[in-house]
Protein backbone atom coordinates (compact mmCIF):
# COMPACT_ATOMS: atom_id res chain seq x y z
CA UNK A 1 0.00 0.00 0.00
CA UNK A 2 2.57 2.52 1.25
CA UNK A 3 4.73 1.25 -1.80
CA UNK A 4 1.73 1.98 -4.46
CA UNK A 5 1.32 5.47 -2.75
CA UNK A 6 4.89 6.49 -2.93
CA UNK A 7 5.38 5.78 -6.34
CA UNK A 8 2.53 7.76 -7.26
CA UNK A 9 3.72 10.60 -5.49
CA UNK A 10 7.13 10.20 -7.26
CA UNK A 11 5.58 9.55 -10.72
CA UNK A 12 3.30 12.18 -10.06
CA UNK A 13 6.46 14.56 -8.92
CA UNK A 14 8.21 13.64 -12.33
CA UNK A 15 5.33 14.67 -14.53
CA UNK A 16 5.25 18.16 -12.80
CA UNK A 17 9.04 18.49 -12.58
CA UNK A 18 8.99 17.45 -16.63
CA UNK A 19 6.21 19.96 -16.92
CA UNK A 20 8.00 22.91 -15.91
CA UNK A 21 10.91 21.88 -17.67
CA UNK A 22 9.64 22.03 -21.24
CA UNK A 23 12.00 24.12 -22.67
CA UNK A 24 11.02 27.26 -24.61
CA UNK A 25 14.33 26.98 -26.91
CA UNK A 26 13.15 23.06 -27.61
CA UNK A 27 9.72 24.52 -28.43
CA UNK A 28 10.84 27.04 -30.80
CA UNK A 29 13.83 24.97 -32.42
CA UNK A 30 11.17 22.09 -33.23
CA UNK A 31 7.94 24.32 -34.47
CA UNK A 32 10.88 25.74 -37.35
CA UNK A 33 11.89 21.91 -37.90
CA UNK A 34 8.97 20.89 -38.70
CA UNK A 35 8.32 24.45 -40.74
CA UNK A 36 11.31 23.51 -42.55
CA UNK A 37 10.57 19.85 -42.94
CA UNK A 38 6.95 20.50 -44.18
CA UNK A 39 8.77 22.66 -46.66
CA UNK A 40 11.25 20.24 -47.91
CA UNK A 41 9.55 17.09 -47.35
CA UNK A 42 6.15 16.35 -46.14
CA UNK A 43 4.58 18.76 -48.73
CA UNK A 44 6.43 17.25 -51.47
CA UNK A 45 6.31 13.68 -50.24
CA UNK A 46 2.73 13.98 -50.26
CA UNK A 47 2.60 15.62 -53.58
CA UNK A 48 4.62 12.53 -54.48
CA UNK A 49 1.88 10.25 -53.26
CA UNK A 50 -0.55 12.62 -55.03
CA UNK A 51 0.59 12.76 -58.16
CA UNK A 52 1.15 9.20 -58.80
CA UNK A 53 -2.40 8.90 -59.25
CA UNK A 54 -3.09 11.98 -61.80
CA UNK A 55 -2.36 12.41 -65.53
CA UNK A 56 -0.44 15.50 -65.58
CA UNK A 57 1.45 17.77 -67.88
CA UNK A 58 1.88 20.74 -66.72
CA UNK A 59 -0.25 22.39 -69.25
CA UNK A 60 -3.84 20.96 -69.06
CA UNK A 61 -4.96 20.77 -64.87
CA UNK A 62 -3.99 17.11 -63.26
CA UNK A 63 -6.70 14.53 -64.18
CA UNK A 64 -7.42 11.82 -61.22
CA UNK A 65 -6.63 8.50 -62.87
CA UNK A 66 -6.94 6.25 -60.05
CA UNK A 67 -4.27 3.03 -60.18
CA UNK A 68 -3.63 3.29 -63.98
CA UNK A 69 -0.08 5.11 -63.55
CA UNK A 70 0.50 1.42 -61.09
CA UNK A 71 -0.97 -0.46 -63.51
CA UNK A 72 1.21 0.90 -66.11
CA UNK A 73 4.72 0.76 -64.08
CA UNK A 74 3.47 -2.99 -64.00
CA UNK A 75 3.49 -3.46 -67.37
CA UNK A 76 5.77 -0.91 -68.48
CA UNK A 77 8.67 -2.99 -69.91
CA UNK A 78 11.10 0.26 -70.15
CA UNK A 79 10.17 0.20 -66.49
CA UNK A 80 11.46 -3.16 -65.61
CA UNK A 81 14.10 -2.35 -67.76
CA UNK A 82 15.90 0.95 -65.92
CA UNK A 83 15.32 -1.52 -62.77
CA UNK A 84 17.31 -4.17 -64.11
CA UNK A 85 20.17 -1.91 -64.95
CA UNK A 86 19.81 -0.24 -61.43
CA UNK A 87 19.87 -3.89 -59.79
CA UNK A 88 23.23 -5.20 -61.52
CA UNK A 89 24.57 -1.85 -61.38
CA UNK A 90 24.04 -1.46 -57.62
CA UNK A 91 24.54 -5.06 -56.80
CA UNK A 92 28.13 -5.44 -59.13
CA UNK A 93 29.50 -1.24 -58.09
CA UNK A 94 28.71 -2.03 -54.38
CA UNK A 95 30.56 -6.08 -53.97
CA UNK A 96 33.46 -4.57 -56.27
CA UNK A 97 33.86 -1.48 -54.52
CA UNK A 98 33.28 -3.11 -50.55
CA UNK A 99 35.66 -6.04 -51.98
CA UNK A 100 38.37 -3.76 -53.16
CA UNK A 101 38.03 -1.56 -50.47
CA UNK A 102 38.28 -3.99 -47.63
CA UNK A 103 41.54 -5.81 -49.58
CA UNK A 104 43.44 -2.52 -49.24
CA UNK A 105 42.59 -1.40 -45.98
CA UNK A 106 43.63 -4.87 -45.27
CA UNK A 107 46.79 -4.08 -47.48
CA UNK A 108 47.53 -0.63 -46.16
CA UNK A 109 47.06 -1.74 -42.01
CA UNK A 110 49.68 -4.30 -42.91
CA UNK A 111 52.69 -1.30 -44.34
CA UNK A 112 54.65 0.07 -41.55
CA UNK A 113 52.85 2.95 -40.20
CA UNK A 114 55.26 5.77 -41.96
CA UNK A 115 53.32 4.73 -45.05
CA UNK A 116 49.93 4.05 -44.32
CA UNK A 117 48.63 7.61 -44.33
CA UNK A 118 50.33 8.24 -47.57
CA UNK A 119 49.03 5.11 -49.36
CA UNK A 120 45.27 6.10 -47.67
CA UNK A 121 46.06 9.41 -49.65
CA UNK A 122 46.64 8.26 -52.43
CA UNK A 123 43.67 5.43 -52.58
CA UNK A 124 41.71 8.70 -51.63
CA UNK A 125 42.61 11.43 -54.31
CA UNK A 126 39.72 10.19 -56.52
CA UNK A 127 36.94 10.78 -54.27
CA UNK A 128 37.99 14.38 -53.67
CA UNK A 129 37.71 15.16 -57.42
CA UNK A 130 34.22 16.39 -58.05
CA UNK A 131 31.72 14.23 -59.42
CA UNK A 132 31.09 16.24 -62.45
CA UNK A 133 34.68 16.04 -63.14
CA UNK A 134 34.97 12.47 -62.72
CA UNK A 135 32.66 11.95 -65.56
CA UNK A 136 34.37 14.28 -68.00
CA UNK A 137 37.69 12.50 -67.33
CA UNK A 138 36.30 9.08 -67.64
CA UNK A 139 34.08 9.86 -70.85
CA UNK A 140 37.84 10.26 -72.61
CA UNK A 141 39.60 8.16 -71.09
CA UNK A 142 36.68 5.83 -72.43
CA UNK A 143 36.88 7.64 -75.86
CA UNK A 144 36.55 4.39 -78.42
CA UNK A 145 39.29 5.92 -81.23
CA UNK A 146 41.89 7.58 -79.17
CA UNK A 147 41.10 7.67 -75.48
CA UNK A 148 43.50 6.60 -72.89
CA UNK A 149 42.24 3.18 -72.05
CA UNK A 150 42.46 2.53 -75.76
CA UNK A 151 45.57 3.95 -76.46
CA UNK A 152 47.12 1.61 -73.37
CA UNK A 153 45.36 -1.20 -74.77
CA UNK A 154 46.90 -1.17 -78.11
CA UNK A 155 50.46 -0.19 -76.89
CA UNK A 156 49.96 -3.71 -75.01
CA UNK A 157 48.86 -5.35 -78.31
CA UNK A 158 45.47 -5.69 -77.33
CA UNK A 159 42.25 -4.84 -79.24
CA UNK A 160 41.12 -1.54 -79.13
CA UNK A 161 37.12 -1.17 -77.22
CA UNK A 162 34.31 0.37 -78.21
CA UNK A 163 33.64 1.47 -74.30
CA UNK A 164 30.48 3.18 -73.72
CA UNK A 165 29.52 2.90 -77.65
CA UNK A 166 28.46 -0.74 -77.11
CA UNK A 167 25.43 -2.00 -75.22
CA UNK A 168 27.34 -4.71 -73.87
CA UNK A 169 30.54 -2.67 -72.16
CA UNK A 170 28.51 0.67 -71.38
CA UNK A 171 27.21 -0.39 -67.79
CA UNK A 172 30.66 -1.79 -67.05
CA UNK A 173 32.52 1.44 -67.96
CA UNK A 174 30.47 3.11 -65.60
CA UNK A 175 30.71 0.67 -62.45
CA UNK A 176 34.78 0.77 -63.11
CA UNK A 177 34.16 4.88 -62.93
CA UNK A 178 32.29 4.61 -60.17
CA UNK A 179 34.54 1.79 -58.37
CA UNK A 180 37.54 4.34 -59.05
CA UNK A 181 35.45 7.38 -57.56
CA UNK A 182 33.98 5.29 -53.98
CA UNK A 183 36.96 2.89 -53.71
CA UNK A 184 39.07 5.19 -51.01
CA UNK A 185 36.45 6.25 -48.95
CA UNK A 186 34.91 2.87 -47.83
CA UNK A 187 38.89 2.36 -47.13
CA UNK A 188 39.13 4.70 -44.88
CA UNK A 189 36.19 3.16 -43.06
CA UNK A 190 37.97 -0.35 -43.16
CA UNK A 191 40.79 0.51 -42.36
CA UNK A 192 39.65 2.56 -39.07
CA UNK A 193 37.76 0.07 -38.14
CA UNK A 194 40.75 -3.21 -38.46
CA UNK A 195 42.53 -0.28 -36.17
CA UNK A 196 40.48 -0.40 -33.46
CA UNK A 197 40.22 -4.10 -33.14
CA UNK A 198 42.86 -5.53 -30.00
CA UNK A 199 46.47 -6.62 -30.78
CA UNK A 200 45.85 -8.70 -28.02
CA UNK A 201 43.06 -10.67 -29.82
CA UNK A 202 44.99 -11.17 -33.05
CA UNK A 203 48.02 -12.37 -30.95
CA UNK A 204 46.21 -14.96 -28.87
CA UNK A 205 45.03 -16.12 -32.46
CA UNK A 206 48.58 -16.11 -33.87
CA UNK A 207 49.58 -18.15 -30.63
CA UNK A 208 46.83 -20.47 -31.43
CA UNK A 209 48.14 -21.10 -34.94
CA UNK A 210 45.96 -19.22 -36.98
CA UNK A 211 47.76 -17.26 -39.87
CA UNK A 212 46.89 -14.10 -41.56
CA UNK A 213 44.37 -15.68 -43.81
CA UNK A 214 42.59 -17.05 -40.79
CA UNK A 215 42.92 -14.48 -38.93
CA UNK A 216 41.08 -12.23 -41.50
CA UNK A 217 38.17 -14.63 -41.82
CA UNK A 218 37.43 -15.40 -38.15
CA UNK A 219 38.32 -12.63 -36.68
CA UNK A 220 38.50 -9.42 -38.54
CA UNK A 221 35.38 -10.18 -40.97
CA UNK A 222 33.10 -10.78 -38.28
CA UNK A 223 34.36 -7.95 -36.25
CA UNK A 224 33.92 -5.73 -38.45
CA UNK A 225 30.26 -6.87 -39.83
CA UNK A 226 28.10 -3.84 -38.51
CA UNK A 227 30.90 -2.08 -40.72
CA UNK A 228 30.16 -3.75 -43.80
CA UNK A 229 26.32 -3.69 -42.63
CA UNK A 230 26.44 0.57 -42.85
CA UNK A 231 28.95 0.34 -45.81
CA UNK A 232 26.16 -1.89 -47.57
CA UNK A 233 23.08 0.17 -46.27
CA UNK A 234 24.22 3.62 -47.61
CA UNK A 235 25.63 2.42 -51.05
CA UNK A 236 22.47 1.23 -51.66
CA UNK A 237 20.90 4.07 -51.09
CA UNK A 238 23.38 5.97 -53.14
CA UNK A 239 24.02 3.72 -55.76
CA UNK A 240 20.09 3.97 -56.77
CA UNK A 241 20.17 7.96 -56.71
CA UNK A 242 23.18 8.36 -58.62
CA UNK A 243 21.79 10.18 -61.64
CA UNK A 244 24.59 12.07 -63.89
CA UNK A 245 26.87 9.26 -63.91
CA UNK A 246 24.63 7.03 -66.10
CA UNK A 247 23.00 10.88 -67.63
CA UNK A 248 26.35 11.75 -69.11
CA UNK A 249 28.05 8.47 -69.68
CA UNK A 250 24.88 6.86 -71.19
CA UNK A 251 25.26 3.95 -73.64
CA UNK A 252 23.42 2.91 -76.53
CA UNK A 253 19.58 2.81 -76.33
CA UNK A 254 18.42 1.97 -73.08
CA UNK A 255 21.37 -0.07 -72.00
CA UNK A 256 22.50 2.48 -68.83
CA UNK A 257 18.92 3.88 -68.19
CA UNK A 258 18.39 3.54 -64.38
CA UNK A 259 15.01 4.24 -62.62
CA UNK A 260 16.37 7.97 -61.67
CA UNK A 261 17.53 8.56 -64.87
CA UNK A 262 13.94 7.38 -65.98
CA UNK A 263 12.09 9.56 -63.33
CA UNK A 264 13.78 12.31 -64.41
CA UNK A 265 13.10 12.03 -68.23
CA UNK A 266 9.43 11.33 -67.34
CA UNK A 267 9.43 14.49 -65.61
CA UNK A 268 11.14 16.82 -67.35
CA UNK A 269 11.58 15.78 -70.75
CA UNK A 270 8.82 14.13 -71.71
CA UNK A 271 6.40 15.94 -69.16
CA UNK A 272 4.41 12.94 -67.61
CA UNK A 273 4.36 14.04 -64.24
CA UNK A 274 2.18 11.52 -62.52
CA UNK A 275 3.74 8.25 -64.17
CA UNK A 276 7.08 10.35 -63.58
CA UNK A 277 5.91 10.42 -59.53
CA UNK A 278 5.02 6.71 -59.61
CA UNK A 279 8.26 5.33 -60.91
CA UNK A 280 9.94 7.75 -58.17
CA UNK A 281 7.42 5.74 -55.99
CA UNK A 282 8.50 2.42 -56.61
CA UNK A 283 11.65 3.57 -56.37
CA UNK A 284 11.09 4.39 -52.55
CA UNK A 285 9.75 0.95 -51.93
CA UNK A 286 12.15 -0.88 -53.89
CA UNK A 287 14.50 0.90 -51.68
CA UNK A 288 12.76 0.85 -48.28
CA UNK A 289 12.30 -3.02 -49.16
CA UNK A 290 15.85 -3.86 -49.33
CA UNK A 291 16.66 -1.57 -46.37
CA UNK A 292 14.21 -3.87 -44.08
CA UNK A 293 15.37 -7.08 -45.71
CA UNK A 294 19.15 -6.40 -44.88
CA UNK A 295 18.44 -4.57 -41.02
CA UNK A 296 16.91 -7.86 -40.55
CA UNK A 297 19.52 -9.88 -41.66
CA UNK A 298 22.07 -8.32 -39.79
CA UNK A 299 19.91 -8.33 -37.03
CA UNK A 300 19.56 -12.04 -37.20
CA UNK A 301 22.80 -12.88 -37.61
CA UNK A 302 24.43 -10.60 -35.03
CA UNK A 303 21.98 -12.60 -32.28
CA UNK B 1 45.98 9.55 -36.87
CA UNK B 2 43.86 7.25 -35.17
CA UNK B 3 45.00 6.60 -31.57
CA UNK B 4 48.38 6.41 -30.56
CA UNK B 5 51.67 5.00 -32.52
CA UNK B 6 51.60 1.68 -30.30
CA UNK B 7 48.27 0.35 -31.10
CA UNK B 8 48.33 1.75 -34.93
CA UNK B 9 51.79 -0.48 -35.49
CA UNK B 10 51.15 -3.30 -38.06
CA UNK B 11 50.03 -6.11 -35.90
CA UNK B 12 51.63 -8.64 -38.23
CA UNK B 13 54.67 -6.86 -37.98
CA UNK B 14 53.98 -7.57 -33.61
CA UNK B 15 52.94 -11.09 -34.19
CA UNK B 16 55.97 -12.31 -36.12
CA UNK B 17 59.27 -11.37 -37.76
CA UNK B 18 58.60 -14.37 -40.59
CA UNK B 19 55.60 -12.59 -42.69
CA UNK B 20 58.21 -9.91 -43.86
CA UNK B 21 58.07 -11.11 -47.68
CA UNK B 22 54.07 -11.28 -47.40
CA UNK B 23 54.14 -7.72 -46.41
CA UNK B 24 56.55 -7.10 -49.45
CA UNK B 25 54.51 -8.46 -51.86
CA UNK B 26 50.99 -6.42 -50.78
CA UNK B 27 53.70 -3.74 -50.82
CA UNK B 28 54.20 -4.09 -54.26
CA UNK B 29 50.38 -4.69 -55.09
CA UNK B 30 49.10 -2.12 -53.41
CA UNK B 31 51.80 0.18 -55.11
CA UNK B 32 50.61 -1.17 -58.71
CA UNK B 33 47.17 -0.69 -57.74
CA UNK B 34 47.34 2.81 -56.29
CA UNK B 35 48.79 4.24 -59.20
CA UNK B 36 46.41 2.78 -61.59
CA UNK B 37 44.21 4.78 -59.05
CA UNK B 38 45.81 8.08 -59.33
CA UNK B 39 46.70 8.08 -63.37
CA UNK B 40 43.54 9.13 -64.35
CA UNK B 41 43.69 12.01 -61.87
CA UNK B 42 47.33 12.75 -62.95
CA UNK B 43 46.03 12.31 -66.47
CA UNK B 44 43.74 15.32 -65.89
CA UNK B 45 46.37 17.67 -64.34
CA UNK B 46 48.89 17.11 -66.97
CA UNK B 47 46.55 17.35 -69.48
CA UNK B 48 45.48 20.70 -68.47
CA UNK B 49 48.64 21.80 -69.70
CA UNK B 50 48.33 20.06 -73.03
CA UNK B 51 47.26 21.82 -76.79
CA UNK B 52 44.13 19.58 -78.00
CA UNK B 53 45.84 17.92 -80.61
CA UNK B 54 48.61 16.85 -77.65
CA UNK B 55 45.56 15.45 -75.51
CA UNK B 56 44.25 13.26 -78.36
CA UNK B 57 47.84 11.92 -79.91
CA UNK B 58 49.18 8.72 -80.08
CA UNK B 59 51.02 7.09 -78.72
CA UNK B 60 49.50 8.36 -75.53
CA UNK B 61 51.82 10.33 -73.08
CA UNK B 62 51.55 11.41 -69.48
CA UNK B 63 53.58 14.64 -70.03
CA UNK B 64 52.97 17.14 -72.21
CA UNK B 65 54.34 17.55 -75.33
CA UNK B 66 54.83 21.23 -75.38
CA UNK B 67 53.48 22.84 -71.71
CA UNK B 68 51.03 25.52 -72.36
CA UNK B 69 48.45 27.46 -70.61
CA UNK B 70 45.93 28.35 -73.49
CA UNK B 71 43.58 25.97 -71.90
CA UNK B 72 43.22 28.11 -68.86
CA UNK B 73 42.97 30.96 -71.14
CA UNK B 74 40.65 30.04 -73.01
CA UNK B 75 37.79 28.58 -70.32
CA UNK B 76 38.61 31.63 -68.25
CA UNK B 77 37.64 34.25 -71.14
CA UNK B 78 35.33 32.31 -73.13
CA UNK B 79 32.93 30.79 -70.61
CA UNK B 80 31.00 31.14 -68.28
CA UNK B 81 33.19 29.90 -65.49
CA UNK B 82 34.18 32.61 -63.35
CA UNK B 83 30.61 33.09 -62.71
CA UNK B 84 29.78 29.74 -61.94
CA UNK B 85 32.65 29.32 -59.44
CA UNK B 86 31.15 32.77 -58.00
CA UNK B 87 27.66 31.37 -57.82
CA UNK B 88 28.81 27.91 -56.67
CA UNK B 89 30.93 29.38 -53.83
CA UNK B 90 27.88 31.33 -52.33
CA UNK B 91 25.71 28.33 -52.68
CA UNK B 92 27.70 26.05 -51.15
CA UNK B 93 28.40 28.85 -48.51
CA UNK B 94 24.90 29.36 -47.54
CA UNK B 95 23.88 25.44 -47.36
CA UNK B 96 27.19 24.92 -45.19
CA UNK B 97 26.12 27.60 -42.97
CA UNK B 98 22.79 26.18 -42.48
CA UNK B 99 23.18 22.67 -42.11
CA UNK B 100 25.82 23.59 -39.11
CA UNK B 101 22.82 25.89 -37.54
CA UNK B 102 20.16 23.71 -38.39
CA UNK B 103 22.11 20.33 -37.08
CA UNK B 104 23.66 21.84 -34.05
CA UNK B 105 20.31 23.06 -32.83
CA UNK B 106 18.16 19.75 -33.73
CA UNK B 107 21.18 18.22 -32.58
CA UNK B 108 21.02 20.10 -29.29
CA UNK B 109 17.04 20.20 -28.30
CA UNK B 110 16.85 16.56 -29.55
CA UNK B 111 19.89 15.42 -27.01
CA UNK B 112 19.18 17.61 -23.74
CA UNK B 113 16.14 19.83 -23.76
CA UNK B 114 11.99 18.59 -23.05
CA UNK B 115 9.34 19.38 -25.26
CA UNK B 116 6.36 17.58 -26.28
CA UNK B 117 7.10 14.90 -29.16
CA UNK B 118 10.20 15.21 -28.76
CA UNK B 119 11.01 11.81 -29.72
CA UNK B 120 8.41 11.86 -32.36
CA UNK B 121 9.96 14.98 -34.47
CA UNK B 122 13.32 12.89 -33.98
CA UNK B 123 12.16 9.79 -35.41
CA UNK B 124 10.49 11.53 -38.11
CA UNK B 125 13.63 13.26 -39.00
CA UNK B 126 15.61 10.35 -39.25
CA UNK B 127 12.68 8.09 -40.87
CA UNK B 128 13.18 11.10 -43.94
CA UNK B 129 16.37 9.28 -44.31
CA UNK B 130 14.64 6.73 -45.72
CA UNK B 131 13.34 8.72 -48.92
CA UNK B 132 15.77 9.07 -51.44
CA UNK B 133 15.66 12.56 -53.22
CA UNK B 134 14.62 11.48 -57.05
CA UNK B 135 11.37 10.26 -54.98
CA UNK B 136 11.11 14.53 -53.93
CA UNK B 137 12.47 15.60 -57.32
CA UNK B 138 9.36 16.49 -59.25
CA UNK B 139 7.10 17.65 -56.48
CA UNK B 140 9.77 19.74 -54.59
CA UNK B 141 10.51 21.23 -58.32
CA UNK B 142 6.64 22.17 -58.38
CA UNK B 143 7.22 23.67 -54.52
CA UNK B 144 9.63 25.53 -56.26
CA UNK B 145 7.65 26.72 -58.77
CA UNK B 146 4.69 27.66 -57.02
CA UNK B 147 6.97 29.56 -54.64
CA UNK B 148 8.17 31.47 -57.35
CA UNK B 149 11.47 30.17 -56.67
CA UNK B 150 13.13 29.06 -59.75
CA UNK B 151 16.62 30.59 -61.07
CA UNK B 152 17.10 31.55 -57.81
CA UNK B 153 19.86 31.04 -55.24
CA UNK B 154 16.93 29.96 -52.86
CA UNK B 155 16.02 27.12 -54.92
CA UNK B 156 19.48 25.20 -54.59
CA UNK B 157 20.29 26.74 -50.98
CA UNK B 158 16.44 25.96 -49.33
CA UNK B 159 16.05 22.04 -50.18
CA UNK B 160 19.87 21.49 -48.46
CA UNK B 161 19.67 23.93 -45.78
CA UNK B 162 18.75 21.11 -43.53
CA UNK B 163 20.62 17.28 -42.88
CA UNK B 164 18.63 14.73 -40.94
CA UNK B 165 22.10 12.97 -41.11
CA UNK B 166 23.81 16.20 -39.65
CA UNK B 167 20.83 16.14 -36.76
CA UNK B 168 21.35 12.69 -35.78
CA UNK B 169 25.25 13.02 -35.98
CA UNK B 170 25.03 16.24 -33.63
CA UNK B 171 22.44 14.32 -30.88
CA UNK B 172 24.75 11.26 -30.74
CA UNK B 173 27.86 13.93 -30.10
CA UNK B 174 25.94 16.14 -27.69
CA UNK B 175 24.49 12.92 -25.82
CA UNK B 176 27.82 11.86 -25.12
CA UNK B 177 28.83 15.16 -23.26
CA UNK B 178 28.63 14.39 -19.46
CA UNK B 179 25.47 15.40 -18.26
CA UNK B 180 26.90 17.47 -15.58
CA UNK B 181 28.50 19.86 -16.73
CA UNK B 182 24.78 20.77 -18.39
CA UNK B 183 23.18 20.46 -15.06
CA UNK B 184 25.57 22.84 -13.19
CA UNK B 185 25.69 25.44 -16.04
CA UNK B 186 21.79 25.15 -15.37
CA UNK B 187 22.49 25.49 -11.81
CA UNK B 188 24.49 28.86 -12.61
CA UNK B 189 21.12 30.36 -14.21
CA UNK B 190 22.20 29.72 -17.35
CA UNK B 191 19.59 29.31 -19.77
CA UNK B 192 18.85 26.95 -22.88
CA UNK B 193 20.30 29.46 -25.20
CA UNK B 194 23.51 30.29 -23.38
CA UNK B 195 24.48 26.89 -22.78
CA UNK B 196 23.73 25.85 -26.54
CA UNK B 197 26.39 29.23 -27.39
CA UNK B 198 29.16 28.43 -24.88
CA UNK B 199 29.32 25.10 -23.75
CA UNK B 200 27.90 23.14 -26.30
CA UNK B 201 29.06 24.61 -29.68
CA UNK B 202 32.41 24.51 -28.72
CA UNK B 203 32.63 21.22 -27.55
CA UNK B 204 31.01 19.98 -30.55
CA UNK B 205 33.56 21.47 -32.75
CA UNK B 206 34.78 18.17 -34.29
CA UNK B 207 31.91 16.81 -35.55
CA UNK B 208 30.82 20.18 -36.84
CA UNK B 209 33.92 20.38 -39.09
CA UNK B 210 32.92 17.09 -40.68
CA UNK B 211 29.78 18.31 -40.98
CA UNK B 212 30.69 20.95 -42.82
CA UNK B 213 33.29 19.07 -45.39
CA UNK B 214 30.47 16.58 -46.15
CA UNK B 215 28.20 19.00 -46.71
CA UNK B 216 30.42 21.44 -48.98
CA UNK B 217 31.39 18.25 -50.67
CA UNK B 218 28.06 17.28 -51.08
CA UNK B 219 26.71 20.84 -52.75
CA UNK B 220 29.72 21.68 -54.59
CA UNK B 221 29.08 18.58 -56.72
CA UNK B 222 25.19 18.74 -56.61
CA UNK B 223 24.23 18.39 -60.49
CA UNK B 224 20.54 17.45 -60.91
CA UNK B 225 19.09 19.80 -58.71
CA UNK B 226 20.50 22.64 -60.64
CA UNK B 227 19.65 21.30 -63.57
CA UNK B 228 16.13 21.16 -62.86
CA UNK B 229 15.59 24.41 -61.13
CA UNK B 230 18.13 26.61 -62.95
CA UNK B 231 17.87 27.82 -67.22
CA UNK B 232 19.28 31.02 -66.57
CA UNK B 233 22.79 30.96 -67.18
CA UNK B 234 24.22 33.37 -64.77
CA UNK B 235 23.27 31.11 -61.82
CA UNK B 236 24.65 28.23 -63.26
CA UNK B 237 27.19 26.56 -60.99
CA UNK B 238 30.37 24.61 -61.69
CA UNK B 239 29.06 21.13 -62.84
CA UNK B 240 25.91 22.53 -65.44
CA UNK B 241 28.65 25.13 -66.47
CA UNK B 242 31.37 22.23 -67.34
CA UNK B 243 28.96 19.89 -68.64
CA UNK B 244 27.81 22.99 -70.95
CA UNK B 245 31.22 23.58 -71.80
CA UNK B 246 32.39 20.09 -72.76
CA UNK B 247 29.18 20.29 -75.18
CA UNK B 248 29.86 23.24 -76.96
CA UNK B 249 33.47 23.34 -77.04
CA UNK B 250 33.58 19.90 -78.12
CA UNK B 251 36.59 18.19 -79.77
CA UNK B 252 38.71 20.54 -81.28
CA UNK B 253 38.81 22.37 -77.02
CA UNK B 254 39.94 19.68 -75.36
CA UNK B 255 42.79 21.83 -73.25
CA UNK B 256 39.96 24.62 -72.47
CA UNK B 257 37.42 21.80 -70.96
CA UNK B 258 40.33 19.27 -69.28
CA UNK B 259 41.83 22.97 -67.63
CA UNK B 260 38.19 23.91 -66.60
CA UNK B 261 37.58 20.80 -65.19
CA UNK B 262 40.83 20.94 -62.91
CA UNK B 263 39.66 24.40 -61.95
CA UNK B 264 36.54 22.98 -60.25
CA UNK B 265 38.77 20.36 -58.77
CA UNK B 266 40.67 23.10 -56.89
CA UNK B 267 38.08 24.07 -54.14
CA UNK B 268 37.53 20.34 -52.86
CA UNK B 269 41.20 19.66 -52.91
CA UNK B 270 41.83 22.51 -50.59
CA UNK B 271 39.19 21.61 -48.53
CA UNK B 272 40.71 18.02 -48.36
CA UNK B 273 44.05 19.25 -47.50
CA UNK B 274 43.35 21.91 -45.16
CA UNK B 275 40.58 19.71 -43.40
CA UNK B 276 42.41 16.57 -43.96
CA UNK B 277 42.46 15.62 -40.31
CA UNK B 278 39.06 16.26 -39.19
CA UNK B 279 37.99 14.60 -42.74
CA UNK B 280 39.18 11.01 -42.15
CA UNK B 281 38.29 11.81 -38.51
CA UNK B 282 34.77 12.95 -39.67
CA UNK B 283 34.51 9.58 -42.30
CA UNK B 284 35.35 7.39 -39.28
CA UNK B 285 33.06 8.77 -36.84
CA UNK B 286 29.70 8.64 -39.69
CA UNK B 287 31.14 5.61 -40.65
CA UNK B 288 31.07 3.66 -37.30
CA UNK B 289 28.89 5.05 -35.17
CA UNK B 290 26.57 6.16 -37.83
Amino acid sequence: MSAISIRKVQSARSRSHAARNVSTMGVVVALFLIAYYALVFIVPFYRAIWLSFQNWDFIVDPIYVGMRNYDHVIHDDYFWQAAKVTLVFSVAEISIALICAFGVALGIHQLPHVLQRFYLGLFYIPVVVPGIVSILLWRWLYLPGDGVINGVLSRFGLPVQPFLNSTSQALWCIIAMVVWANLGGAAIIFFAGINEISIDLLEAAKLDGAGLWRQTINIIIPLLRPIFFYQVVVSVIGTVQMFEQFYLLSGPGFSTRTLAVYTYELGFKTLNLGYGATVSIFIFLFLLAATVIQVQRFMTKQS
Amino acid sequence: MFSNAITQRSWLQRIGKSGGWVTLVIWLLLTVFAVAMVYPFLWLVFGSFKTSSDILAQPIQLLPREWTLSGFRLIWNQSGLPRAYVNSMVVSGLIVFSTLLTSSLGGYVFARLQFPGRQLLFYFILSTTMVPFVTLLIPLYIVMLDLGLLNTYAALWIPAGVSSFGIFLCRQFIIGIPQELYEAAKVDGASDFRIYMEIILPLIRPVLSALAIFSFLGSFNSYLWPLVVLNDENLYTLPLILVQVSTTMGVTNYQGVMAGSLLASIPTLLVYVIFQRNFVKGIALSGIKG
